[in-house]
């Protein structure tokens, strides 16, 4: 009786946990769908063809997913030789370090979003893409570090050391060892840039101001008006990419996310 | 104070084809110190686990002082686990970690304060209520961990390899402690080791456990030095067992060749010169180590494992010996 | 191992840093200048603390926003705290991996199409209402309750929730899930009931990483734009909202008044920032 219990309300829990997927699909795959039907009876593919050839919508999901790409790699870049001190040295001013690098996680993205929009019209940075770029970095560089941080924590020098006894080149023992072994770390890394910097709605709102338009933003507004039908379009059309994530990195997020969260 | 009887229990698990206890059965007077010994894996957690109630058996059962307890909460049977790590709870200082067992029976703090107080005088480490765990060291977790499990005055105290992960020489102590504490409070105890010296320092009795069954139980002593069964001899260190024939000529025994006999090694002499009793051999190894001198020596087909204290002659690979087996330490023992 | 002098973890720590520290520190400065209408998007001026006095004055809507945002944070938090707390402890007794991927889903959903999510749910024609229209409970669409789009932030609230849950919970499991069986083995063998446990064992051992997790979410969601926004009225707003409203007003007095808001929330996360990282530190 009482695994029957257990079982309805972990079935219930998990329904919950589905369910805003489960109606944006009804939304969006239906047609005339109107109060007070409690559920669709026309299933239609048109409206949600007609969302993806709306060139607005494509346009904005590109330039989400470009702008989303270059933050990642910036990210990457950045963090590699960060997270690489963090993780193996031990220096003086280290915990200094760590707290100076999350400082984004604890200031709030409308501050500094509000702060970048002067300075970055100041030096013609608004309403590009580069600044929309620039300022996605801020948010997901903490994770990065981080991510990779701990991947080089479990790291043992002694591979490159190996490498160069062998008579490697830096260039090579970076791209053929490290890299190669931090390859699980570095891909959930860039994921997770991706996709901080693909749901990103405030940052762009202040920094792109009205001339960088990426999904969120058109879904934010779309939400503000009223059709249901496009309002599930674009969110199917928004969380396809993390999904997409999750479940590639469902395992290895345990772990680091875990991690991640009690950082703070 | 409590006399446990254990009938026949037997428990399989359901992804292994033979089952972990078979028919075990086993007697612990009150106020015993019984020893589980036997090689990892035989059987001896999972009998503890039984008698928690953590799990339950197939058949058999466990009693009490004469009542089953099979069917009495895991939490209400009295019978009280101290394990190979502290797990003291680390959000607890050392008094409230002791101080659990009473806290859960609702009893007032002031007799919670003074049987903790009197447990810590007990363990030998008075004044240290306020210490965080994570400021123990080894030894020190362990007998708070051992104070824990007493304050409650539990009918059995299990013991699972409480010494395993300690340093020898607080090891040693440890086990005297233990001993001394239990013989004081006069608990019911049965503990698990894979240690034969361990076993040997601190039971009444020892039970020697070989797939799920009990091979031999007896005082320490005369398992060592009369063990009855082959199973049990092996146990014990003796790797030397001679058939009735094979006995040296002017030996006694020789009469009773349908018997198995066994010596242990620290009686079996090795020297340059024969004798009557002795038979000839050589020498394969010669290993020094400190208080004694261990040989190997080929004697025909079999191989002969000797200790003999220090001074004792060191001898070469491959020198001609004799091998002396005194009549007075030779053992019948049971195939 | 290489000697390195003192200097060169640092020159690695520099892209990193630079880009971090420069642009939160310009970022700062124009924020706190803008403020003090000292400089604007326009030009220079006077320092000024006008911008300061308005906001902080009696019958400014900062106060009613100031409010309002405390209600839905420690609100939404609370909840979801209690929620989190039996979920994580009924989670734990068993070890499913389907678990934590349900509640990752979760999480991999941001929180703008949660909020969106409810509002399809929870409007008034929405499918909530037509259930209920359905089964005869109402006529038309507007005798549903408001639930979101309301006066309370009822709306707001509950999509905080829907997401927050997840997240603490996980965090609870994964203290749960690493050492606790053991004690809770060890306390039952000392004697203790079911409850007890519960009270003794399993809450004191989560209770730090709850309150770490639950200071967390209260920041994030005292400064997050997005779900008031997009579920709140008109009166009250949510602080944030309250800000950029003013910030994108072309008037400069609103804009430097937005500032000050915006400040004035840094300032409060901050806080609850450094309040849990001396109770962290307490703990050790």
């Amino acid at each position: 009786m009482k695994r029957i219990a257990s079982y309805a309300l972990r079935m219930i829990l998990y329904f919950i946990l589905v369910a805003p997927l489960l109606l944006f699909i009804a939304y969006a795959f239906s047609t005339r769908w109107f109060f007070p039907q409690p559920f669709p009876i026309e299933w239609t593919l048109t409206t949600f063809q007609r969302a993806i050839d709306d060139s607005r919508t494509l346009s904005s999901m590109a330039q989400g997913i470009w702008i989303a790409v270059l933050v990642s790699l910036l990210s990457l870049i950045l963090a590699l030789p960060t997270a690489r001190v963090l993780g193996l040295r031990k220096f003086r001013g280290r915990q200094l370090a760590w707290l100076l690098l999350f400082l984004p996680t604890v200031i709030p993205p409308l501050a500094i979003g509000m702060g970048l929009n002067i300075l970055f019209l100041r030096i013609g940075l608004a309403g590009t893409i580069a600044g929309v770029v620039l300022a996605h970095i801020i948010p997901t560089l903490p994770y990065t570090i981080f991510t990779l941080s701990s991947a080089y924590a479990r790291f043992d020098e002694n591979y490159e050391f190996q490498a160069l006894a062998l008579g490697a080149s830096p260039w090579n023992i970076f791209f053929k060892v490290t890299l190669r072994m931090l390859a699980p770390s570095l891909v959930v890394a860039t994921l997770f840039a991706f996709l901080i910097s693909w749901s990103q709605y405030l940052l762009t709102l202040l920094i792109g101001g009205g001339q960088v338009i990426t999904l969120p933003i058109l879904l934010f507004s779309a939400a503000s008006g009223g059709n249901p039908a496009t309002i599930a379009n674009l969110s199917l059309l928004f969380i396809a990419p993390p999904i997409l994530v999750i479940a590639a990195t469902a395992r290895q997020l345990n772990q680091h996310g875990n991690e991640i969260r009690e950082q703070y | 104070m409590t006399t446990v009887n254990i009938n026949s229990l037997n428990k399989t698990y359901p992804n292994q084809p033979a089952p972990v206890l078979k028919d075990f059965s086993l007697s612990i007077n009150d106020g015993e110190m019984v020893a589980l010994l036997g090689p990892s894996g035989m059987g001896k957690s999972t009998l503890l686990k039984l008698i928690t109630g953590i799990e339950r058996p197939d058949s058999g059962d466990i009693q009490f002082d004469g009542s089953s307890i099979l069917n009495v909460d895991p939490n209400k049977r009295g019978a009280v686990l101290m394990f190979q790590k502290s797990y003291l709870f680390p959000f607890l200082t050392v008094e409230d970690n002791i101080g659990f067992g009473l806290k859960v029976q609702r009893a007032s703090p002031e007799t919670i304060r003074g049987e903790v107080k009197r447990m810590l005088d007990l363990i030998g480490l008075p004044g240290i209520e306020k210490r965080k765990v994570g400021q123990l060291s080894g030894g020190e977790g362990q007998r708070v961990a051992l104070a824990r499990a007493l304050v409650t005055n539990p009918k059995l105290l299990l013991l699972d390899e409480p010494l395993s992960s300690l340093d020898t020489e607080v090891r040693m102590n440890l086990q005297e402690a233990i001993r001394v504490i239990q013989r004081e409070l006069g608990v019911t105890t049965t503990f698990v080791t894979h240690d034969l010296g361990e076993a040997m320092a601190m039971s009444d009795r020892m039970a020697l456990l070989l797939n799920g069954e009990i091979v031999a139980l007896d005082k320490p002593e005369t398992l060592f030095h009369r063990p009855r069964s082959m199973a049990a001899a092996k146990f014990m260190g003796v790797s030397t067992f001679l058939n009735g024939d094979q006995l040296p000529v002017k030996c006694e025994a020789r009469s009773l060749s349908q018997k198995l006999f066994a010596i242990r090694p620290e009686h079996i002499r090795v020297q340059k010169d024969g004798c009557e009793q002795s038979l000839q051999g050589v020498v394969s190894d010669c290993v020094f180590r400190g208080e004694y001198v261990e040989y190997q020596v080929a004697v025909g087909e079999m191989s002969v494992r000797a200790r003999m204290p220090m001074p004792a002659q060191m001898f070469s690979h491959g020198e001609q010996v004799h091998v002396r087996f005194p009549a007075e330490y030779l053992f019948e023992v049971q195939n | 191992m290489r000697d390195k002098s003192i200097f060169t973890p640092w020159i690695s720590l520099a892209p990193a840093l630079t880009v971090i520290l420069v642009m939160l520190g310009a970022s700062l400065f124009y924020a706190i200048a803008e403020s003090l209408g000292f400089i604007s998007v326009i030009g220079q001026g006077d320092i000024s603390f006008s911008a300061y006095r308005a906001t902080l004055a009696a019958d400014s809507e900062f106060w009613v926003s100031l409010g309002f945002s405390l209600w839905i944070s420690i609100t939404s938090t609370f909840i979801s705290s209690v929620i989190a707390l039996a979920l994580a402890v009924w989670l734990s007794s068993r070890n499913k991996e389907s678990d934590t991927l349900a509640l990752n889903w979760n999480l991999a959903f941001p929180h703008l199409v949660f909020a969106i999510a409810l509002l399809l749910f929870l409007s008034q024609s929405g499918l909530f209402a037509r259930w209920a229209a359905s089964l005869g409970l109402i006529a038309a669409p507007d005798q549903f309750p408001i639930l979101v789009r309301d006066r309370f932030g009822i709306g707001i609230i509950l999509s905080y929730i829907g997401k927050e849950v997840p997240f603490l919970t996980l965090i609870l499991l994964s203290v749960l899930r690493s050492q606790s069986i053991r004690y809770d083995v060890v306390a039952e063998n000392l004697g203790a009931s079911h409850w007890q446990r519960l009270r003794y064992v399993t809450i004191p051992q989560v209770l730090p990483a709850l309150l770490a997790g639950d200071l967390l979410v209260f920041g994030f969601i005292f400064s997050s734009y997005e779900v008031p926004a997009l579920l709140g009225v008109g009166y009250p707003r949510a602080l944030p909202v309250l800000a950029l409203r003013f910030f994108l007003d072309p008037d400069l007095r609103a804009r430097s008044e937005g500032m000050v808001i915006s400040l004035i929330i840094t300032l409060i996360v901050i806080l609850v920032a450094v309040i849990s990282l001396r109770i962290g530190e307490r703990q050790e």
